[in-house]
């Protein structure tokens, strides 16, 4: 197999596009190439660490300032109020 | 946690709303806008984090991406397109605002938020996203963290599918690099 093949077939690979049979093939061929077994690894161990990034937390301020911004700006939005303090919390049932 | 995947239900749903208030909004309805940045506030806060690197210009970014929906609401259709068109507004802004801004010569913010985030491999990942030339970063964002298809980036960039795919190799090939001598650095 010619390199450029090869290199096709890693970035596949690294993101999960190959089938279950050629990537078996690939790691079969990997096992007799420290390089190959090395891209293959590194490349796919690169877009795991991507794919499981959480990524930037969307929190209640954020999501009330960019309200406020649209707001402020004229847009038909309004913001939020916070929930009256007396309906935030439940109070035991008494007796 | 990254959020599940979507299950074919929910894209249904979101799919049906999505409809629901671009009709709403080319009504004049007042609670149209309201409901687009439920459906789509934390996908394009999220996106226009990820390429300016901190918190208070992905919120303006963000802002301002709903408002042109509302000013160039003639030009919507509710044919499917509208995500497309919206992550191609919020594209133009953040590259208007590296631009206007050298964003990328100063240091974005390390860390996203919450202590279970601050792992070392996650801090350096986002730090070597921020340091890639934008033409591979893109690709990365879309296809990989926020899960776009293929088909979906390419028409978000303008460009056609085996152009974005070669971009995202590369790119992906660039932050491995990026990513292994970064953690040579770490002790």
């Amino acid at each position: 197999m010619n390199n450029d093949l090869y290199q096709k077939l890693v970035d596949l690979y690294a993101g999960h596009e190959l089938s279950d049979e050629l990537e078996q093939e690939l790691e079969t061929a990997a096992a007799d190439d420290a390089n190959l077994a090395f891209e293959m690894t590194s490349l796919r161990g690169t877009v795991d660490a991507l794919q499981s990034d959480p990524g930037p937390k969307f929190t209640e301020e954020s999501y009330q300032r960019i309200l406020m911004k649209l707001y402020a700006r004229g847009a038909a939005i309004q913001p939020k109020a916070p929930a009256p303090a007396h309906l935030q919390y439940h109070l035991p049932i008494m007796g | 946690m990254r959020p599940s995947f979507p299950m074919p239900n929910d894209a249904l749903s979101d799919s049906l709303a999505e409809k629901r208030w671009l009709t709403a909004l080319s009504e004049g309805d007042p609670n149209a806008l309201g409901g687009i940045y439920e459906l789509y506030g934390e996908r394009i806060f999220r996106y226009t984090f990820r390429m300016l690197g901190n918190r208070t210009d992905a919120e303006d970014a963000t802002a301002e991406t709903f408002l042109r929906v509302v000013r160039r609401s003639a030009e919507l259709r509710a044919d499917g397109a509208f995500r497309t068109w919206l992550f191609r507004i919020a594209r133009n802004l953040c590259i208007d605002k590296l631009r206007q801004h050298k964003l990328m010569e100063l240091p974005p913010d390390a860390q996203y938020s919450g202590a279970e985030e601050r792992t070392t491999l996650r801090v350096t990942v986002h730090q070597a996203l921020n340091d890639l030339p934008l033409e591979y970063r893109e690709p990365l964002v879309y296809c990989d963290l926020e899960e776009m298809s293929a088909k979906e980036a390419a028409d978000i960039l303008n460009i056609s599918v085996p152009a974005l795919k070669s971009r995202l190799y590369r790119g992906r090939r660039a932050l491995r690099d990026k990513l292994g001598s970064a953690m040579e650095r770490t002790p």
